[in-house]
């Protein structure tokens, strides 16, 4: 026990005074979301005042819930958007008249841009962003009964949060990413500690540190327990932050919500733990879990739903993204208790897997 | 016997880096393991202390198999690595309390003993500062102090003064004969082998993997190197004197070049006094003596300089 101390505080404190690892704990979240959220949050009020960007929209449905959603007040104040049929639209963009055109074309957008204005590209891409993401919202909402009609009227009226009472709340853009951001910054953030694990079990301080009497048990729990710690901490920043800045609606069951991000905190930590061990190497675990949460986080509908259809998509349910999404979610805006628990507890049991295999490795490992 | 080793081999993919070697270190001691690159040194240390195994040999530290008794001798057991071993962003005291906890001191006595750490090593202004703002030599000796924090019995130290000034050297130096002095007992690797004269009472040398000598440095020059070369200047020579110097046993030969002598000898007998009582009726202008050095022993053991691009 003394010893387990011994390294957690060592642990926490090197975490801690490590500038690197500061800033990202604590800069990382709130840039990401500072910009992404901006782009999506209409109610923060833009900085900078400026003549609305006129471009063209081809569509094939005026009355689509995307022809809707550009009709907003709050398009609208930015964009100046001229309707009208694709060989115009394609002529002005050839002769930089405009910077973008929108196509939409069976519910498909894509947009063809002039090689001169990055900015009104950048802008009219963060619209179509932000509609991606009020889709998304909006598909959990319908998922967790709201009615669709409600739904699609709640976002028309500036993302509102209080426009439907439908018993259960509506989730606004910025509600859902919040949560989708939530959860990944959370799945990476085992990704902190991977620099304290190499330092203190792979290189030559490692090696040192097996030449004293203490277990690799010991030491392994330790170092993860600093790391968790560090990286809950991080995720409360980033939790009150949005709270506070973006008046993210994060729900009635708080502690419920923080016990999911914990157990994800978790699972990110033994998941890194043991592919450090596993490859004496710290650079294959920063790979794998960037791609493979990454991927998670897209097919757990974090940005644009995929489907890869049949058996993958029923296997993919059970991602880390989806599990802690459908706690939270559910702690928020009303979901099934059972299907709740039982995903919360599978978060834990895979972090526990996760762990005893870094065990195995590394009593093989570590002479 | 507090190190022992038997016959250890131990290879990497094809290449043999210990090849059956022997080694043992007595209560007390305090030895000096001498190699040059690519020795084993390093290899040798990593498996006494249970770092690496061996594919076959026999390992005992405080006459008991590492795998027995693995706790009970990692407490009584300091290694400082060849290379450096810290947490470079923690303080220096930091760095001296973990490991020190990690040993199970802890309180009062842990302060103490790192305050005393420190002021030893010359490190207390600097108690605060993170290593990573540290010289070499200053980061060489916080490698050493926390190896030390918890007292072994037994301190293996790997080449601890690679790159460092004079000083810091001097410094390290010092400390390793005082607390081999207080009882430690030392194991000290280095391919200098002044420090290892300064430091250590026995000598083995080790090449590709094997001991090939083993004793006091000069049972060791003395088995090796069988002459000794001595200069003498005469102001006027007489022609008996070289007839003189030659009935001296153990002198081989004696060359007269107008004043100067060039006298052989055997090289353990104490022929320069004698040489000099004979010569003692003339003025003498000058002497040298071209005594074998532990390097000159090395050299001729293995045909190899001890350090890569020394003259
Ligand atoms: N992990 C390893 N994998 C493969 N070969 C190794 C490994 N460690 C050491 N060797 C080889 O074993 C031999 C002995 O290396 P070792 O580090 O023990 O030498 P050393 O005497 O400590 O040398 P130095 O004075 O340079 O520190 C060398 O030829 C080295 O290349
Ligand atoms: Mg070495």
């Amino acid at each position: 026990m003394k010893q387990f101390l011994a390294v957690f505080f060592m642990g926490f404190k090197y975490l801690w005074r490590n500038p690197l690892t500061v800033s990202v704990i604590i800069c990382f979240p709130i840039v990401f979301i500072l910009i992404l959220g901006n782009a999506l949050s209409s109610y923060i009020t833009p900085v900078l005042d400026f003549e609305p960007l006129h471009i063209m929209y081809v569509t094939d449905n005026e009355e689509s819930m995307f022809a809707e959603f550009l009709k907003t007040e709050d398009i609208s104040r930015f964009l100046d958007i001229e309707i009208t049929d694709e060989a115009q639209a394609v002529q002005s963009v050839t002769d930089n008249d405009i910077c973008v055109a929108i196509f939409e074309k069976n519910g498909e957008i894509s947009i063809i841009k002039s090689s001169v204005s990055s900015v009104g590209t950048s802008v009219v891409l963060a619209v179509i962003d932000s509609y991606i993401q009020v889709s998304a919202a909006a598909e959990i909402a319908i998922a967790n009964g709201a009615n669709p009609f409600e739904v699609f009227r709640a976002i028309n009226s500036e993302f509102a949060v209080d426009a439907v009472p439908l018993g259960n709340r509506v989730p606004n853009a910025m509600d859902y990413y919040a949560v989708t951001m939530l959860v990944y910054i959370m799945l990476l953030a085992g990704m902190n500690g991977l620099e304290l694990f190499n330092k203190s079990l792979i290189s030559d301080t490692g090696r040192r540190i097996m030449t004293a009497p203490v277990s690799k048990s010991t030491l392994i729990c330790g170092l993860v327990a600093a790391s968790t710690l560090t990286s809950f901490l991080q995720g409360m920043i980033t939790f009150v932050f949005t709270a506070l800045v973006y008046g993210v609606y994060w729900g009635e069951r708080i502690p419920l919500v923080l016990v999911t991000l914990f157990a994800v905190v978790l699972l990110s930590q033994a998941l890194c733990i043991f592919l450090i061990l596993l490859f004496n190497n710290p650079g294959p675990p920063v790979a794998i879990i960037q791609a493979t949460f990454f991927i998670t986080t897209f097919v757990s509908g974090g940005y644009a739903k995929i489907s890869f259809g049949g058996a993958a998509d029923k296997v993919l349910a059970y991602a880390p993204n989806a599990l802690a999404h459908t706690v939270i979610f559910g702690a928020i805006f009303g979901g099934n208790e059972g299907r709740m628990m039982f995903s919360l507890a599978l978060l834990f049991a895979l972090a526990i897997v996760f762990f005893v295999l870094a065990f195995f490795v590394g009593r093989r490992k570590l002479a | 016997m507090i190190v022992s080793m038997k016959d250890i081999v131990k290879r990497y993919q094809s290449h043999t880096a210990l090849d059956h070697l022997n080694l043992s270190v007595n209560q007390g001691e305090s030895i000096g393991l001498l190699g040059p690159n690519g020795a084993g040194k390093t290899t040798a240390i990593r498996v006494l202390t249970g770092l690496t195994g061996a594919d076959s040999g026999e390992v005992m530290l405080f006459d008991s198999p590492m795998k027995e008794n693995a706790a009970d001798i990692k407490k009584r057991l300091g290694v400082v690595p060849q290379d450096l071993a810290l947490y470079e962003t923690l303080s220096a005291r930091d760095n001296l309390e973990f490991f020190g906890k990690l040993y199970g001191i802890k309180g009062a006595e842990l302060k103490t003993r790192v305050d005393e750490t420190l002021e030893i090593l010359g490190l207390t202004d600097v108690a605060k500062k993170a290593p990573k703002k540290f010289s070499g030599g200053m980061k060489r000796r916080l490698n050493i102090g926390c190896a030390v924090i918890h007292k072994p019995e037994l301190l293996i130290l790997d080449e601890p003064t690679v790159g460092i000034d004079p000083q810091s050297r001097n410094h390290i130096l010092d400390f390793v004969v005082d607390i081999n002095k207080k009882g430690t007992t030392v194991l000290y690797t280095s391919h200098y082998m002044e420090e290892i004269e300064k430091v250590c009472s026995r000598v083995c040398i080790m090449d590709s993997g094997n001991v090939i000598a083993d004793g006091s440095v000069e049972e060791i020059t003395r088995s090796v190197i069988f002459e000794e070369v001595i200069y003498l200047e005469v102001k006027e020579p007489s022609p008996s004197l070289p007839e003189n110097i030659k009935k001296i046993q153990g002198v081989k030969s004696c060359d007269v070049d107008g004043r100067n002598l060039t006298i052989i000898s055997k090289s353990d007998s104490q022929n320069l006094a004698r040489i000099l009582e004979v010569a003692t009726p003339f003025i003498i202008l000058g002497v040298s003596a071209n005594r074998p050095t532990l390097e000159d022993a090395f050299l001729s053991l293995t045909g190899k300089k001890l350090r890569d691009g020394d003259a």
